[in-house]
């Protein structure tokens, strides 16, 4: 036996950490000047051009490229980088993209600027997940742009492209074991040599695809597109002088970081954690996974890590780009939207500790293709909880700025058949790209909001998704509220949608996701978020129902047999006669449902988007006869529910028997019923709003002092079942309640045997 | 005989009188009246009375002997952002009656600045425009061929509608029915049965009033037309009834986005198109404009107190753009693409904190406060501070000496951000005035650049209140040297004149599916039939004349969805014998690929895809043929003032600036800069090296080629 080797973020064994001091071939020079000096008013004008350089690369690739889908949802997304691969602007389009090309950038340095070398009309395509991708089909095409001799800086864009092999059509393949069964994935390579498209490289990448056409023309566009901005710069270069565009380079970047900074000194230094579930890491298994997220705030930066996260398992990896992709999409979302794009100096401020080896940040040779639509978003959402944690914390206008939790999947279908000419098509419906927002501190989550990661993405038109592929759209309807994303302020709604096969004799489902349990949870006691269903049923009668003149509209109440579906199934088949039909996920909300204000949850069912029953299960609001609230009877019924979490709860688990603040102790509201207690103007113990019940110090955890009422999941509410014998069976919703007035102060999804997650605490404690 | 245009707009209802004389001798004339908040029509009645004084005619006189009246209204748009249109209801199929209030998940941020988009929080959906609830779903279907899959049960739909209208006290009616562009029929029946349980009700069809592809935006068609309908249309009765019985006999015409006038007595079905009909009717103008001053090729710039407005007419025609956004609705209609930036004289100056460099907009103190020196209570630096500062307003004659400036509220706003910049005054100033030129002139770089033309070969044409003031740096920053200020006035009756000029014109634009390599016979019969049904609507509107009618095939690369490139159909295509028609499909797909790689680069256009036909769009219209115009009545020799010392953002230095009265300046006059004209709503900036002509009743300006050239390169 040899001696264990040493693994290091190499971009080949493990996801590549660029190191401090990039090592770069020193025949490749580099321009560096960036002191010259600039006047504000030449600074601005440089400024404004370098940002619609990249805004104008954005909507070249939107004309030229040709997947509707990656349009549709802005999955691309353009960037203009130093020399040094550090970020000056991203567009704003699919975010979590912000990092991918500086780490591939980065790598290109270290790795090619000796051999083949780095050169004036260069470009390199690379989609490999160790090195900075997302996942494969995410393609990254990178150009230096040169003054003289001299690497000035990048412009890079990332692009989804529809299909680049695997084995699963569409490449996001959930049953594969490894990479070695995902599609390719190729390190850095040059697609462009000095100025000419390399039809041997080529013809690599399209080699690979079961689409060649369509991604040929993508690339085509993505090294277009990259031309003509490199232009751009070196006009700009022409009129300016080097020196002043590089500096404005760098001052962008220094700018953004002094904004950070600034908003992260309004926020006391503490530790927050989060944690969610996946289950099914490849089809087939019907195991439970943990992704954890710990965000430490020490100072002037932020230190992030993945502790307690499961070891890497099936294809649900994502590498270290992803999962910091993830983080800072979140991150500069919420706390730093308006630098629009200038995230560079955002992303000096966050190290990134993880461990390797697991489900966030994994090792060669983890499979991780499918992360698109499970990992990526599962990553986005536990950042959008920690992040919502830890401004809570802040000044109230810094906490409203929060995000929170974004829906922990991607739902939807990729349905492959031949139209009836016999060509084959891939049918990705993108359509969960309607999204919806999840609640914040202050305010109701967006209905059919969209994603806040993809700022600005559109759904199709029913009638689009007709015309390009052979199948009808029975309905696309609003989902109701319910029990989940319910809260003190409720998640926004997203939609459902029905297809069948038509003018065709039938269709297959390669991708779908049915849950067993619900994902995310809302922070500060608020309901999970809803489970995303698939429902398939054959020999509904569909030409029945037509020709008696209904387009039926419950998939659930027509005659056939169901289908019973996983949640990464094999590819489901669909006949003429066939259904299927998927749900996308009302978003989490914001505290405690018992606490949303009755008008707020008579406005939803005067809109009709709750039934007035549902209103009184989920928020315990009575209604007179005249159909108003009943105030009196809501108060009271509120009262006897609140009683029976506490009767249902254990006692606190620190023994103690609760200590109330007195009636001229100063609290501060932190996030729902949580609130800290000021002692000399400085908090100083965690508190409960409504029982004023002490919690103990904000160096601790407050959850020991409070009531615990565990119940398994499926069991909540009919929004969370699921049929027997599934994974979501074994998550439990833990809450944690007030030990005076039974209101919930923050709620967990756990899985049973595990250990609860850590979740807050302030001012250097519990390290 | 006269043609008539009037314009109302916020504060003024502007008309404009076209003589039908000689070319130069005709006779042009301007009125004003203050817009009427209550009843339009007393403005309109107050603004003619004004036109038939300047004419020395008694106002039925006037109105006996006018040919040709148009009318531009906001009373659509007014209705949409005031939300105080119809009780509108929609009807549409069954599974589909949440498209409106999903909106593609897209109405939260459709239509909105790039800074909402990132910020997220702030943005929401827009107000809904139909009556909370107000959705009837009808069992029918008809598939993407336009095939009848449910048909509808005409005896079940009847009573649920007459229930549906009742139940919400509805008195118009939106109907929006799945792929109804492809086959109407159901739409159709279900408008009969509208009039037949409901006479009283409006009913607008989304496949008349949009018929596209996309049901999200076609019943947002239907639904606006159905939301304002009923209240243009009792406003285009009264005043169209007003009219008549002061004398007026010819039907009253209704300005469109389209950049074209219908009559007023179809507003029913064109309600839709009145809403932004009053920046296209300026680009309307300019195109006529251009056409009599032979040129092909103008970028008309509107930069007022907020926003600036950009439009381009390339080979003589405006461009034309599919979709439209209002109060975050987007739906499709062929309008005139004026697009929007906020960059004015209100755009507001300030330090960015973090990087002490001096950002111009996009917030904009408007004209409340407005600029500092508006003395209403504004102190943030503005575009119009720094020009007052550097001396291109002079207090004392803005807006022709009405309204004076107080320039010690501006030098001390200006003052103020120049310590915090660390910079002198007026260096201050020029800068502003800089950056602002510079991101208008991105907006027009965009917008050529995106279509593969250069902007060097266009003349810009420059109006609103500080378009000719700045004209000469954004000009110059996109390598424009030819810059037109029409009309003389600055163009403040601009619009009305759009009005005045503009075509009887429809639109009729129709899905096809033609794939390459499509025949010449299929496409020549959707050719057919995209002209037949202009020519219905002309007809359906009562005009009978022959129309002049353009064609164009809208193209893409199959499946490139967020594409559209217009290939003009030649006229053989169009309407020539079966063997010009011949080829038509080829000479079609060699256009297309040709504009292609000129617009993206050969490397970009794709010999393995294929190209289709998804649309084809044909224009019918009706020339107004106008007289020409003389925007000048005083042909009095130019008279120089005392110069002025101007500092020239251009220059970075006061100069002597000698200071004309434009109202002064006849026909033939010429200056050179640095000069500054003065007319009665702007002024227009001549710099250092320019030189500035009268003719034709316009203001030209002609700024120095190096200059010009070398930015436009950088650029």
């Amino acid at each position: 036996m040899s001696a264990p080797t040493t693994v290091t973020w190499d971009g080949v064994a493990r996801g590549y950490v660029p190191p401090a001091a990039l090592p770069i071939d020193p025949r490749l020079a580099l321009h560096e000047t960036d002191s010259a000096d600039v006047d504000p008013v030449t600074f601005e004008v440089i400024r404004y051009a370098l940002l619609n350089a990249n805004v104008e690369h954005g909507q070249t690739l939107q004309r030229l490229c040709v997947s509707p889908i990656t349009m549709l949802t802005r999955d691309f997304q353009p960037s203009v980088l130093t020399q040094r691969g550090e970020l000056v602007f991203l567009g704003p389009y699919l975010q979590y993209f912000s990092n991918a090309q500086s780490l591939t950038i980065k790598w290109i340095l270290e790795n090619r600027s000796g051999d083949p070398g780095i050169g004036p009309g260069d470009m390199f395509l690379s989609n490999d997940p160790y090195v900075g991708t997302p996942h494969q089909p995410d393609t990254i095409v990178a150009a230096p742009v040169f003054v003289g001799e001299q690497l000035f800086c990048w412009v890079a864009n990332v692009l989804h492209h529809s299909d680049i092999g695997g084995s699963v059509v569409g490449s996001f393949c959930v049953d594969a074991a490894d990479i070695f069964t995902d599609p390719p994935a190729f390190p850095p390579f040059k697609i462009v040599e000095g100025g000419r498209l390399r039809p041997d490289m080529e013809q690599v990448f399209l080699r690979q695809s079961r689409l060649p056409g369509v991604v040929q023309m993508d690339l085509r566009a993505a090294i277009s597109a990259n031309t003509v901005t490199a232009g751009k710069i070196e006009a700009l270069i022409a009129r300016y002088g080097a020196d002043a565009v590089k500096t404005v380079m760098s001052k962008v970047i220094d700018a953004g970081e002094e904004l950070f900074v600034e908003r992260l000194r309004q926020i006391p230094d503490g530790t927050w954690s989060h944690r969610l579930y996946a289950e099914a890491s490849h089809t087939g298994d019907t195991g439970l996974y943990r992704y954890q997220l710990t965000v430490r705030k020490r100072g002037d930066e932020l230190l992030v890590d993945n502790a307690g996260t499961d070891p890497q398992a099936g294809s649900i990896n994502v590498t270290y780009a992803g999962l910091v992709g993830a983080f800072l999409s979140a991150l500069t979302a919420s706390l730093t939207p308006d630098l629009a794009g200038a995230y560079g100096g955002v992303y000096r401020r966050v190290r990134f500790e993880p461990v390797p080896g697991t489900l966030s940040c994994a090792d060669f040779p983890a499979a991780v293709s499918p992360s698109g639509v499970f990992t990526m978003e599962l990553l986005i959402s536990l950042s959008g909880s920690v992040i919502a944690k830890m401004v809570a914390a802040g000044p109230p206008e810094l906490r409203d700025r929060a995000l929170g939790p974004a829906q922990p999947h991607w739902y939807g279908t990729i349905i492959a058949g031949q139209q009836p000419t016999g060509a084959p098509y891939i049918a990705v419906n993108a359509n969960n790209m309607i999204g919806a927002l999840p609640a914040s501190s202050d305010a109701d989550g967006a209905d059919f909001g969209g994603h806040f990661w993809i700022p600005e993405g559109i759904a199709s038109n029913i009638e689009e998704t007709e015309q390009l592929y052979p199948m009808l759209c029975l309905y696309r309807r609003a989902l109701r509220g319910g029990a989940d994303g319910a809260g003190a302020h409720r998640g926004g709604r997203s939609i459902t949608e029905a297809y069948v096969p038509w003018g065709t004799p039938g269709m297959a489902a390669a991708l779908y996701i049915d849950d067993s349990f619900p994902k995310a949870v809302g922070p500060f006691g608020a309901n999970p978020s809803s489970m995303g269903r698939v429902l398939v049923k054959h020999g509904v009668g569909l030409a029945e129902h037509f020709a008696a003149g209904v387009v039926p509209q419950d998939v659930e109440a027509l005659p056939g047999q169901q289908e019973p579906v996983d949640h990464k199934g094999p590819m489901l088949m669909l006949g003429p006669d066939s259904v299927i039909a998927w749900t996308g996920a009302n978003n989490p909300g914001y505290g405690d449902p018992l606490t949303r204000a009755p008008q707020a949850v008579a406005s939803d069912v005067g809109h009709g988007w709750l039934d007035r029953a549902d209103a009184t299960r989920v928020y315990a609001v009575a209604w007179a006869a005249d159909g108003n609230v009943d105030e009196t009877g809501t108060r009271q019924l509120r009262a006897e529910r609140l009683s029976e979490r506490l009767a249902e709860a254990a006692a606190p688990a620190d023994g103690r028997p609760p200590t109330l603040a007195g009636s001229d102790a100063e609290l501060r509201p932190v996030g729902g019923d949580l609130g800290v207690l000021l002692v000399g103007g400085q908090p100083a113990e965690w508190v409960s709003l409504s029982g004023r019940a002490r919690l103990g110090p904000i160096t601790g955890d407050y959850r020991p002092a409070c009531a615990v009422r565990q119940t398994p999941v499926n069991q909540v509410a009919p929004e969370f079942a699921t049929r027997p014998g599934r994974p979501g069976e074994a998550i439990l919703l833990r809450e944690y309640l007030c030990p005076v007035s039974g209101v919930r102060l923050a709620t967990e999804l756990l899985r049973s045997g595990d250990d609860p997650a850590a979740d807050m605490v302030l001012a250097g404690g519990g390290e | 005989m006269f043609h008539i245009g009037i314009d109302i707009g916020g504060t003024f209802t502007d008309c404009v009188l076209i003589g039908g004389g000689a070319p130069g001798g005709g006779t042009y004339h301007t009125a004003k009246a203050l817009s009427s908040k209550g009843d339009p029509a007393d403005g309109v009645l107050a603004a003619l009375a004004e036109l038939a004084d300047s004419t020395g005619l008694a106002l039925p006189d006037l109105l006996a002997r006018t040919e040709r009246i148009g009318h531009g209204t906001t009373i659509g748009t007014n209705t949409v952002l005031e939300r105080n249109g119809a009780r509108v209801g929609l009807v549409t199929t069954a599974g589909h009656g949440d498209a409106l209030a999903i909106m593609r998940g897209h109405g939260r941020v459709a239509g909105r600045s790039i800074e909402d988009v990132f910020a997220v929080r702030g943005t929401s959906l827009p107000a809904p425009l139909i009556v909370p609830g107000a959705v009837l779903e009808l069992h029918e279907r008809v598939d993407a061929s336009g095939k009848v899959v449910v048909a509808l049960d005409e005896n079940r739909a009847t009573d649920a509608i007459a229930a549906f209208i009742a139940e919400h006290q509805l008195d118009s009616v939106a109907v929006a029915l799945l792929w109804s562009f492809a086959n109407p029929e159901h739409e159709l029946a279900t408008e009969k049965i509208v009039r037949v349980v409901a006479p009283d009700v409006f009913i607008s069809l989304s496949s008349r009033v949009s018929p596209r592809l996309g049901e999200f935006e076609r019943t947002v068609a239907a639904v606006l037309n159905g939301y304002m309908g009923p209240a243009c249309t009792s406003y285009l009765d009264s005043l169209g009834g007003r009219l008549a019985a002061g004398g007026l006999t010819v039907p009253l015409l209704l300005m469109q986005s389209s950049g074209g006038v219908v009559p007023a007595s179809i507003a029913s079905e064109v309600a839709l198109g009145t809403l932004d009909s009053g920046p296209t009717a300026g680009l309307t103008g300019v195109t006529a404009l251009a056409t009599v001053n032979g040129h092909r090729n103008v970028v008309a710039t509107d930069m007022g107190g907020t926003s600036f407005d950009i439009g381009l007419v390339v080979d003589g025609q405006p461009i034309v753009a599919n979709e439209a956004v209002i109060d975050q609705y987007t739906y499709r209609l062929p309008h005139l693409d004026v697009r929007t930036t906020a960059c004015g004289g209100g755009t507001i100056a300030r330090r960015d904190p973090q990087t002490g460099a001096l950002r111009v907009g996009p917030d904009s103190a408007g004209s409340e406060p407005g600029p500092a020196c508006y003395r209403r209570g504004g102190t943030q630096p503005t575009v119009t501070d720094a020009d007052v500062v550097l001396g291109l307003l002079r207090p004392d004659s803005f807006l022709g000496g009405r309204m004076p400036l107080e320039e010690d509220a501006s030098r001390a706003a200006i003052a103020r951000l120049a310590d915090s910049l660390g910079l002198g005054l007026e260096e201050t100033a020029a800068g502003i005035i800089n950056i602002n030129n510079l991101r208008a002139a991105t907006l027009i770089r965009q917008q050529t650049l995106e279509r593969g033309l250069d902007p060097r070969d266009f003349v810009l044409y420059a109006y609103g209140g500080a378009g000719p003031v700045h004209a000469f740096g954004y000009a110059a920053e996109i390598g424009v040297r030819e810059v037109l200020i029409p009309l003389g006035n600055g163009a403040s009756t601009l619009s009305a004149y759009g009005i005045a000029a503009g075509d009887l014109t429809w639109f009729a634009e129709v899905e096809t599916s033609l794939l390459a390599p499509f025949g010449d016979a299929a496409l020549a019969r959707e050719i057919a039939g995209a002209v037949e049904r202009a020519r219905k609507l002309m007809l359906a509107a009562g005009v009978e004349e022959e129309p002049h009618l353009d064609a164009w095939a809208l193209m893409r690369y199959q499946e490139q969805l967020m594409h559209s490139l217009e290939v003009p159909i030649d006229a053989g295509g169009l309407d020539g014998a079966p063997a010009d028609r011949e080829g038509l499909a080829d000479r079609l797909a060699a256009g297309f690929t040709t504009e292609y790689a000129r617009r993206y680069g050969a490397a970009a256009a794709s010999a393995f895809r294929a190209a289709e036909i998804f649309g084809l769009r044909v224009r019918a219209r009706v020339p107004a043929a106008p007289g020409e115009v003389s925007g000048t009545t005083a042909p009095l020799p130019g008279e120089a003032g005392r110069p002025e010392p101007v500092f020239w953002p251009d220059a970075g230095q006061r100069l002597p600036t000698t200071v004309y009265d434009g109202g002064r300046l006849g026909d033939g006059s010429a200056l050179s800069g640095p000069a500054l004209v003065e007319l009665s709503h702007t002024t227009v900036a001549v710099p250092r090296g320019a030189s500035l002509t009268v003719d034709g009743g316009h203001l030209r300006l002609l700024l120095p080629a190096a200059e010009a050239a070398e930015k436009g390169a950088a650029a």
